[in-house]
């Protein structure tokens, strides 16, 4: 790997949850860092805190201690500079997939016509632009996910968070969208953090990947990922895939006998 | 009688000539026209029935009233232009009632959503407000708004505002937190995912109250009738009934169902225009 500059630091982050049974300690001291332009699966044992990690680094939860460095100034979170993406699609059902691409837009007071330009703009390259005006609950499920990235991409974020994204699709359309996920990355240079509880899932598509701890989790063990091709089949297919899967498996301790 | 005659034969033609309907029905009662043709000769049996009873069966016309009668004051009653004066001061009590009672209780309920803290203050008055029958303050309103339609639209007020609170505070707090953490991700202040994810969310629950509301809109502007007017239906039954004019009563009666029947048909059209996210669903609901 050449020269790699960090856009975001993460030192030290913890979080505890009071419960009724007393104080849970969900996260403690995570410390990872994430590079421009950097592809990071992070992986783990479930029920790790991985969404507690992804909320705080959104911005929606705030840590109990540690800092998060965003190109050197220390930031609460990263609430507006990131998309955001989960498991469930989260369209608006009131809204049809060409309102749902310009949710976005429309919180950032983007000039409506230009807004529009751009969302039929996305959804011409996404294959969606015949469903403009559906609303969500007519489409299939790889469909209102392809709407959710286009929202998410449609913002131009700094950093997208995906949180389990295509986990509720059947394995082709997965893997379609993982294509078309790891394309537009690639082509407008963003840096992904991908959670997901799929080691397959992130040694495909990643860079690096991060492997935590059961709870209270922190970083077990970082590794990159030198997979010539990032392509969903392709580096499925490539000779050092399954070493990975291997070793990750192994330090997730995931037996099958 | 005989528009009543000619309506039976044009129902009774209708349904051969649609009988491709028969067929292709799902429900087996055959498609639109088929069916409001039979619900027409339910209404007209029914009618018939009644009248053949009062006049042969030894069914008091005195207790119960005799369609002839009815339709005979019915006629009379729109050609004086009477009924319309009369229908016309129950529609706007309870529709101005209701508007301002279901628009004030829906705008409070929703903006509740924005402090729990002031929510949980409210709550224990909202409970007890809603647990007092507020046919019950009917007198008391009259004494306050007097006999004119104010007090009527008051009442009106008084009966449909708490539930439209309750369903849309309801409605509020239920509204999706993934949503709504969703728009905080993006940039979104408090009043941005009010407007973009609560009220929307909200709308579907707050236009099934305008249909329980409609009905009690009804009911207060009839029952603050019935204790003190000068028009409206209510009035018209109340005083009828004390004459023991039965068929009068039903020509109020009639006009109340009518009226409510068109109030609830302008509601479903105002929901299929502002939900048509649900139409869709319903639709494909149907197809599948």
């Amino acid at each position: 790997m050449g020269e790699r500059t960090t856009q975001l630091e993460i030192r030290g982050l913890a979080k505890t949850f009071g419960t009724r049974n007393g104080a849970v300690p969900v996260v403690r001291d995570l410390t990872f860092d994430i590079y421009e332009r950097d592809f990071v699966s992070i992986i783990g044992p479930s029920g790790c805190g991985k969404t507690t990690i992804f909320n705080m680094i959104a911005g929606l939860l705030e840590a109990d201690a540690g800092v998060m460095r965003y190109r050197g100034e220390p930031v609460e979170g990263l609430r507006g500079r990131i998309g955001y993406m989960m498991q469930k699609d989260l369209l608006f059902p009131w809204r049809t997939v060409l309102q749902n691409a310009l949710l976005g837009l429309e919180i950032r007071n983007v000039d409506r016509k230009e807004a529009r330009e751009m969302a039929l703009d996305y959804l011409n390259t996404f294959g969606l632009r015949s469903f403009e005006n559906a609303y969500p609950s007519t489409l299939s499920g790889g469909q209102r996910q392809r709407v959710a990235l286009i929202r998410t991409l449609i913002m131009d974020p700094d950093i997208l968070l995906l949180d389990e994204p295509f986990s509720a699709l059947d394995y082709q359309t997965r893997l379609h969208l993982e294509g078309v996920l790891v394309d537009a990355v690639e082509t407008s240079g963003k840096t992904v953090i991908l959670i997901t509880h799929d080691v397959d899932e992130a040694v495909a598509l990643s860079k690096r990947v991060v492997v935590l701890s059961g709870r209270p989790s922190k970083v077990k063990a970082v590794h990159d990922i030198e997979i010539a091709s990032h392509s969903p089949v392709e580096s499925r297919g490539d000779p050092h895939f399954a070493q990975y899967f291997h070793l990750l498996c192994n330090e997730l301790d995931i037996q099958t006998h | 009688m005989s528009t009543i005659t000619s309506r039976i034969h044009s129902a009774t033609e209708a349904m051969p000539r649609r009988r491709g309907d028969w067929q292709i029905a799902s429900d087996g009662l055959g498609g639109g026209i088929a069916r409001s043709g039979l619900q027409l000769l339910a209404v007209l049996a029914f009618f018939a029935l009644w009248e053949l009873g009062v006049r042969f069966g030894g069914v008091s016309g005195f207790l119960f009233g005799q369609p002839s009668g009815i339709f005979t004051n019915f006629g009379r009653f729109i050609m004086d232009g009477s009924l319309f004066v009369d229908a016309g001061y129950t529609t706007l009590e309870a529709v101005v009632g209701f508007v301002f009672g279901t628009a004030l209780g829906t705008s409070l309920g929703l903006s509740l959503w924005y402090s729990v803290g002031v929510a949980r203050l409210v709550e224990p008055f909202v409970i007890a407000l809603n647990s007092v029958p507020k046919i019950a303050l009917a007198p008391l309103i009259i004494l306050w708004f007097g006999t004119g339609y104010t007090s009527k639209i008051a009442l009106v007020i008084a009966m449909t505002a708490i539930v439209a609170l309750i369903t849309a505070y309801q409605a509020a707090r239920d509204s999706d937190k993934d949503l709504q953490r969703l728009l905080t991700s993006m940039g979104a202040d408090k009043h941005r995912i009010f407007f973009k994810a609560v009220v929307p969310s909200s709308l579907p629950a707050v236009i099934a109250t305008f249909r329980i509301n409609i009905g009690f809109a009804l009911v207060g502007a009839v029952v603050g009738e019935f204790i003190s007017s000068q028009h409206g239906l209510g009035h018209l039954v109340f005083t009828a009934s004390n004459l023991y004019d039965l068929n009068t009563v039903w020509v109020g009666l009639f006009s109340l169902m009518i009226l409510g029947f068109a109030l609830y048909h302008i509601v479903n059209f105002i929901e299929r225009r502002v939900l048509p996210w649900k139409q869709d669903q319903s639709e494909r609901q149907v197809a599948a």
